[in-house]
């Protein structure tokens, strides 16, 4: 019985030492740092307690980076979900070829983000994008708008995102669809329910739980989510109308060199994040069990 | 409404959602590959051709001459392929000790294990980089290593644990009376059992360490250091966009995930299940 403790916990060791060393070190230790005024690149620091939390309570740009943040994952999360849902009730039914529509469906979300960001760059090209060229040529409109401007910059990052992000819903909202029993749609069928009626009475009962969960992942991963919006638009120029959160932190810590200022916001983030998974908890935890 | 017109209302609307879910899906893709074939002429032609009219491989040997492109290609390979086999090994000597042997607090252990799969990079970046910085590693691919390594083990921990609790342990026993020892047991009898979750797990991580971008971007500064998604977002800024070069370099990217995705699909379906990609 000893030994064999002894075994598990050294089989187990490596992983808990990178773990431990790598992730839960850096999460205490980022606590920590966020008391201090301290250079990124540089060993010194002066201890300012809860300064750089009274700093933020008053700084505009921290207040409009979680405005934009909100956006931003608010709307990628509907639009992923709509466009999710319905990819996977389509691809649930058997028609030819859906094997393969399933694997060109994967595709967006198995490339880098650096690959899907430069390829709706250029889609979006304002000179010679195909999507303003589509515009033009089917008479939608003659001046088309300034996609990667500061008026539309935010938009072009939804859409990128939601093209790269939405597979994830498709495939576990279809994974949790095949697991319903092929007899409640019968007996709905006999019942006369439309498809309508069967969609609302038995497939979101059904997969109730399953949305809570992906709702819950996508939204912790848009809201910390830094690639996409830090390569869309950059540093300078149009950056200042998509700075979320991360893109902020980011900031902070490497373009002002200030890793104290840049740790309490990493910490302000987790607490948002902790706070808006609490309300959503208390507000959609009783449905999901009922279901 | 009669039966068989239903039939084909039916049909008309799935092929007809099936298309335009398919173009949606692909269509970006497709566009890169044919402009990743184009003469620069042609890039830029109103009305844009889809198929090129002259096809090219100039974009391509300008990438492999011109640039560094090769370079962070073989980076990407290093430290993908380095990460994949430090991550299944000790994930999977990990998942076995959670499996295989009882002692207390050991459930304890896998919940906190996936409490760190909650923390977004962004989150720890600041005091990780600092760490790294302490070790003497920045500006190492062994940073970039560790730091994938780390971020995968949770998951891979987890669904390896999942798919060793599905191998009989009478098996193992049958072969320990055999008179094999245990290691020889695990080699040939579990790991053979546990391989479309040990695949599953090699493919997610490869994926996480081949797309990176936040991790390059901090720990590596030497451009004959870096890995693909930086050294090709540099490539893209760095003067007036050779958006031919730049999708050749797109698709180079694109196709040993593509490839990957495309042989084992089955493994991740199934991986997907218990987990999934994170991002």
């Amino acid at each position: 019985m000893r030994k064999s403790a002894l075994v598990g916990w050294t089989l187990l060791a490596p992983s808990l030492l990178l773990l431990g060393g790598l992730v839960a070190y850096p999460i205490l230790y980022n606590f920590w740092l966020s008391l201090f005024a301290k250079h990124a690149f540089l060993p010194a620091q002066t201890f300012v307690g809860l300064g750089n939390y009274r700093y933020f309570a008053t700084d505009e740009e921290f207040w409009r980076s979680v405005r934009y943040g909100t956006i931003y994952a608010g709307s990628t999360i509907v639009f992923q979900l709509g466009l999710g849902v319905a990819a996977a009730l389509l691809l649930n039914e058997t028609f030819r070829g859906h094997g393969l529509l399933r694997g060109v469906v994967l595709f967006p979300y198995t490339i880098p983000t650096v690959v899907a960001v430069i390829l709706w760059k250029w889609l979006l090209n304002d000179s010679y994008g195909l999507v303003d060229y589509v515009l033009v040529a089917t008479g939608a409109t003659r001046t088309p708008p300034a996609w990667l401007g500061k008026d539309y910059i935010m938009w072009s990052l939804i859409v990128t995102s939601v093209w790269q992000f939405f597979p994830f819903v498709v495939v576990t909202y279809l994974a949790r669809l095949q697991t319903i029993p092929p007899e409640l749609y019968e007996a709905a069928t006999v019942d006369g329910a439309g498809a309508w009626r069967r969609f609302r009475h038995v497939t979101l009962p059904q997969t109730g739980a399953v949305l809570f969960v992906i709702v819950l992942l996508r939204g912790i991963w848009m809201f910390t989510k830094f690639d996409t919006v830090w390569l869309m638009a950059g540093e300078g120029g149009v950056s200042q109308y998509v700075r979320t959160l991360p893109v902020y932190a980011y900031e902070r810590t490497f373009t002002y060199l200030q890793a104290g200022m840049g740790a309490a916001l990493a910490v302000l983030m987790f607490g948002l994040l902790a706070g808006a998974t609490a309300v959503y908890f208390g507000l959609f935890r009783d449905e999901e069990i009922v279901s | 409404m009669s039966r068989p017109r239903r039939g084909l209302w039916r049909a008309t609307a799935l092929y007809a959602g099936g298309a335009v879910l398919a173009l949606w899906g692909a269509f970006p893709f497709l566009w890169m590959l044919s402009t990743s074939v184009k003469q620069s002429s042609e890039v830029f032609a109103s009305p844009p051709t889809l198929v090129p009219r002259h096809l090219t491989l100039g974009n391509f040997a300008r990438l492999l001459t011109e640039t560094n492109f090769a370079t962070y290609f073989g980076n990407s390979l290093t430290v993908s392929f380095a990460t994949v086999v430090l991550t299944l090994g000790v994930s999977a000597v990990g998942a076995y000790g959670l499996t295989r042997f009882r002692f207390p607090g050991r459930e304890t252990v896998a919940g906190l294990i996936l409490l760190t799969y909650m923390f977004a990079p962004i989150m720890i970046i600041i005091p990780f980089y600092i760490l790294v910085k302490r070790l003497g590693l920045v500006n190492t691919h062994l940073a970039l290593v560790l730091s994938y390594t780390t971020f995968c083990l949770p998951f891979c921990l987890w669904l390896l644990r999942a798919f060793f609790q599905s191998v009989p342990l009478e098996l193992e026993e049958a072969a320990l009376v055999d008179g094999a020892h245990r290691g020889r047991a695990v080699w040939h009898v579990v790991l053979p059992l546990a391989l479309p979750g040990i695949i599953a797990a090699g493919i997610f991580t490869f994926i996480l360490a081949w797309n990176d971008f936040l991790f390059a971007l901090v720990l590596i500064s030497s451009d004959e250091l870096k890995t693909l998604p930086v050294g090709v977002n540099d490539l893209f800024n760095a003067t007036i966009v050779d958006w031919g070069m730049i999708m050749a370099a797109g698709v180079m990217i694109t196709l040993p995930t593509v490839g990957f995705f495309a042989g084992v699909q089955r493994y991740l379906i199934r991986g997907w299940g218990s987990g999934g990609l994170k991002g």
